[in-house]
């Protein structure tokens, strides 16, 4: 066994053996902490639920029609007003979601703040305890990858380690709020990581593991989907299936960009940031008199989306959108939570419309309806939340259904890829874009992008006055063993670059008398100290010489330095070569 | 001073038990239980009461109540309880606990299981209330005739929507306790998402369009009637309780055979009421009442589940007939595999507009 262990690891001897089981070890605790975390999160939800009459269950069992009508409009909006005020404590003014985390890892920024987190978490309890049309998925990862990456900072470890143990975070509270242990490690790589280096998987599993131990006994909870009968499906309906996710994957599209649109909306109203998520909440709670599926995270609405008959199609399409535009309204407005529970309700009730719409077709409702309901949730949450594999998992982990996972599968097929192409990879890049970290173009250029190259400033260069001669320039750079000089004037300021090559042809044409600031170098491009090294290769491309020089972005263009075109590839050698270990790493 | 002496008589009192010695100089106090009469008391003397006296030298005397609280009041208004324990539906000891009508009873009054599981394991979800001691399940239950369903016979709760499959009329009690939950499982619903949904005005319609669905339903008040209807054949499947079908099998030699798919579990509860006179010798005897031992042996007398895993793993024979009692109660694994607790605390607040819809829909 041994041998065997350092065969497949030879750069590392038992000292890295042990350092990897170190940093297995620490994601197990993670799991414990981020599980724990998660399961007191889904049961505070719950209480405050019951509590403030948010959830049907507490609203049959109060007596007062009165109060309760008051209530459903109070509730919403009192924790908006709340939500905004925690908003208002975070630095960025809203809270932190998926998407900060994804930025931190894809750019191996990592080290994810501690306050901001506990805010957000606090923003997304606020939220959906007062009925928001939020997620509680999103705000549960986030808290899962702040705990994570806390833990990295308190044991000093590296970016790498730090990555991983935000995963772990990650892959812990899905374990644990789904019961879904593979889901959790899937979810993990596929959205956060993006690789699936075994470096990483070993920490995550066991995280993830932990998380399901600690969800099956502590969270007792029916499955979210129930098959009955063994019902399989006609060959044909798989093409229904494939349709349905292309379909899904317009309606998916609809959803992000309905958030997104509200948001951008909010941004012009004349009202303050700190007022919105209570006019939203007002807004919700007067619909939901009406219709009241479209308050919280819709658990009951769900599944009766699954039951043939539970709806009319009408009913179907009139809760579809008022829930689609709920769930709008609370997060473009500002209330904290996550885009993930809203989809899977959307999605079910687009699926169980198409189930109802075929069954009026054929004559009579499928008897595999919940398939219907199932590959429209998939259709509709993979695009979304940009993971295709992970929402097939989660349906086969809480169904234990193979043929249901399959024609989810077929579902999915269509939609991750239509929706990619016509909208972006997940609500998350789309939301990051926007941000400008834009990560279609894979890791490598998301860090590359992020990386100053300030690091890589040298002063060895040879810098004159530009009034110096041609004959002295000469001598100097030849002494110096250089091929270019830099001018600068006694105040600093950078005149451009001149070449030797060019020095000595204007010599040999007799002009070496002439001082050198009339031949410098045509279109030599600057860079500036916080210009990106992806950023200073693309200028690289028509380049040529040996120096780019970097002056002072706000300042009279003052000389800092030099960078030299071998720094610049070294740098990119560096940063590939630290994303190729963390990839790649076994162990 | 009073709660701490209390303490000290009470591990006394338990470690006498333990040790089986009566002890020298105690008074020969009796205890007085109020329990159900009938059947459930022949077997509660014969698990429970006879072998206490014979352990503790104390005498008991039973009396029989049809449950309900009002007596009980009464007796504490007049400042003479003449009880020490009482046998109580959860229903009951809930709100008898909320109106101060109980002591307060601690869980740590049980005994672990013979292999050293902690009661908190042992016991049933929630068994331990501020007042009592969840002792028995008992359940309803649907019940067919074997001889009308000679072909493919019912195994799920949904069958008993399926007239198609299942043909021949139906006898359901006249409440909407247990039908909701019965036509909702029926959709495919998971038990634990019951009450959620039936507090959904789409949820109730959509159980109430299941029953809607049933042709020729009889409709049931009192717990003798389902038997009598399977037995004369009036209908072919029937909800009831399951110790009367039972019952009826074993006494009567009907043809029926209980369908533990959806069973809706109850419970009794031991309980003890303020201004008892001998409240240590009340907790001794729940103490003796609720070990493995006695349960199982209560168990194997009348089929209502024992309240502790241990037990109801150890339920054998029926010590007169010797027929398996294993396959009659509801808490057994193989019968608890799908069983719905009925929740008390819903039907304690949802209960006047629960049934007044379904009062509506059966006056249509």
């Amino acid at each position: 066994m041994d041998t065997i262990q350092t065969d497949k690891v030879p750069s590392q001897g038992p000292l890295g053996v042990i350092k990897f089981l170190g940093l297995v070890l620490f994601g197990g605790l993670i799991g414990v902490i981020a599980a724990f975390a998660a399961v007191g999160f889904v049961a505070a939800v719950l209480w405050l639920n019951d509590s403030l009459l948010i959830s049907p269950r507490s609203r049959m069992m109060f007596a007062h029609p009165g109060i309760l009508i008051a209530a459903t409009i109070a509730v919403p909006a009192i924790g908006g007003l709340l939500v905004g005020l925690v908003h208002h404590q975070i630095a960025e003014r809203r809270p932190h979601t998926p998407a900060d985390v994804i930025a931190a890892v894809q750019t191996r920024r990592g080290q994810l703040p501690a306050r901001a987190g506990a805010l957000s978490a606090l923003s997304g309890l606020l939220s959906l305890g007062a009925g928001a049309s939020v997620g509680q998925y999103g705000p549960l990862v986030h808290m899962g990858a702040t705990l994570g990456s806390l833990g990295a900072r308190l044991l000093r470890l590296g970016r790498s380690d730090d990555n991983i143990t935000i995963a772990c975070g990650v892959a812990a509270a899905i374990a644990t709020a789904f019961n879904a242990p593979l889901a959790g490690i899937v979810f993990a790589h596929e959205v956060v990581l993006r690789h699936y280096a075994l470096r990483a998987f070993a920490p995550v599993a066991a995280a993830a593991t932990i998380g399901y131990v600690i969800a099956t006994g502590v969270l007792e909870r029916g499955a979210l989907f129930h098959v009955t009968d063994t019902t399989v499906p006609q060959p044909w309906e798989f093409a229904a299936f494939i349709a349905i996710g292309g379909l899904g994957a317009l309606v998916a599209g609809s959803y992000m960009h309905a958030i997104l649109g509200v948001g951008r909306l909010a941004e012009r109203l004349p009202i303050s940031p700190l007022l919105r998520p209570a006019l939203a909440g007002a807004l919700l709670g007067l619909t939901a008199l009406w219709v009241p599926d479209i308050l919280g995270m819709g658990q009951e609405t769900l599944r009766f989306a699954t039951i043939a008959g539970a709806f009319g199609g009408i009913e179907l399409i009139v809760v579809l959108l008022l829930k689609l535009g709920a769930t709008a309204l609370c997060l473009g407005m500002g209330f904290g939570g996550g885009v993930f529970s809203p989809a899977l309700v959307i999605g079910t009730l687009f699926g169980a419309l198409c189930g109802t719409v075929l069954g009026k077709l054929t004559g009579t409702p499928p008897d595999t309806f919940v398939f219907y309901a199932v590959c429209g949730m998939v259709a509709v949450t993979a695009p979304v939340i940009g993971a295709p594999l992970t929402s097939l998992l989660i349906v086969f982990e809480l169904t234990g259904s193979y043929v249901l996972t399959i024609a989810a599968l077929a579902s999915v097929t269509l939609a991750s890829p239509i929706a990619a192409q016509l909208f972006g990879r997940s609500l998350f890049d789309i939301q990051l874009s926007i941000r400008g970290l834009d990560l279609s173009a894979g890791r490598g250029q998301a860090v590359l992008s992020e990386a100053p190259v300030r690091r890589y400033l040298n002063q060895d260069c040879v810098t004159l006055s530009p009034d110096t001669d041609i004959a002295a320039a000469v001598a100097t750079l030849s002494h110096a063993g250089r091929g270019e000089a830099h001018l600068v004037d006694p105040q600093g300021r950078y005149h451009g670059s001149v070449s030797l090559a060019d020095l000595e042809a204007a010599r040999e044409d007799g002009h070496a008398e002439r001082s050198i600031a009339k031949y410098t170098i045509a279109n030599r491009p600057v860079l500036g100290p916080s210009t990106s090294i992806w950023e200073a290769m693309a200028r690289m491309q028509d380049f040529t010489g040996e120096a780019m020089a970097v002056v002072d972005d706000k300042e009279q263009s003052t000389f800092l330095g030099v960078i030299y075109e071998a720094s610049i590839a070294r740098a990119y050698l560096k940063h590939s070569d630290e994303l190729r270990r963390e990839e790649h790493g076994s162990g | 001073m009073a709660l701490a002496e209390r303490h000290v008589a009470m591990v006394l009192a338990w470690l006498l038990t333990g040790l089986a010695i009566p002890a020298a100089g105690q008074e020969p106090a009796s205890l007085t239980v109020l329990s159900w009469g009938g059947a459930y008391e022949r077997a509660q003397q014969q698990a429970l009461f006879a072998p206490f006296s014979q352990t503790t030298g104390t005498a008991i005397r039973v009396e029989s109540y049809n449950g309900g609280l009002t007596g009980l009041r009464q007796a504490i208004e007049d400042g003479n309880v003449p009880w020490d324990v009482i046998d109580m539906t959860r229903n009951d000891a809930m709100a008898a606990c909320e109106e101060g009508l109980l002591e307060p009873l601690s869980p740590e009054v049980v005994a672990a299981a013979p292999d050293g599981t902690p009661p908190e394991q042992d016991f049933i979800a929630n068994a331990f209330g501020q007042c009592s001691i969840t002792h028995t399940v008992f359940a309803t239950v649907v019940a067919f005739r074997r001889d009308a369903f000679p072909g493919q016979r019912p195994t799920s709760i949904a069958d008993l929507f399926d007239q198609q499959s299942f043909p021949g009329p139906r006898a359901l009690q006249r409440t909407p306790a247990v039908n909701l939950e019965w036509a909702l499982l029926s959709y495919g619903v998971p038990r634990e998402e019951l009450y959620g949904l039936l507090s959904t005005q789409r949820g109730l319609r959509l159980a109430l369009n299941r029953l809607d669905s049933l042709e020729d339903i009889h409709w049931w008040e009192a717990g003798d009637v389902p038997a009598k209807l399977l037995a004369s054949g009036e209908v072919v499947m029937a909800s009831g309780y399951n110790g009367r079908f039972f019952d009826a099998i074993v006494n009567r030699d009907l043809p029926i055979q209980i369908l533990w798919d959806g069973q809706v579990q109850e419970y009794e509860t031991w309980v003890i009421p303020q201004g008892t006179r001998h409240p240590e010798l009340a907790k001794q005897f729940i103490r003796f009442a609720t070990t493995t031992e006695q349960l199982t042996e209560l168990a194997n007398r009348i089929p209502y589940g024992p309240a502790r895993h241990s037990a109801a793993m150890q339920v054998s024979t029926h010590p007169d007939n010797g027929r398996d009692m294993r396959l009659h109660i509801p808490t057994h694994p193989l019968n608890a595999e799908r069983a719905v607790i009925k929740d008390d605390d819903w039907y304690a607040h949802t209960h006047h507009r629960v049934e007044e819809r379904f009062q509506e829909w059966l006056s249509r």
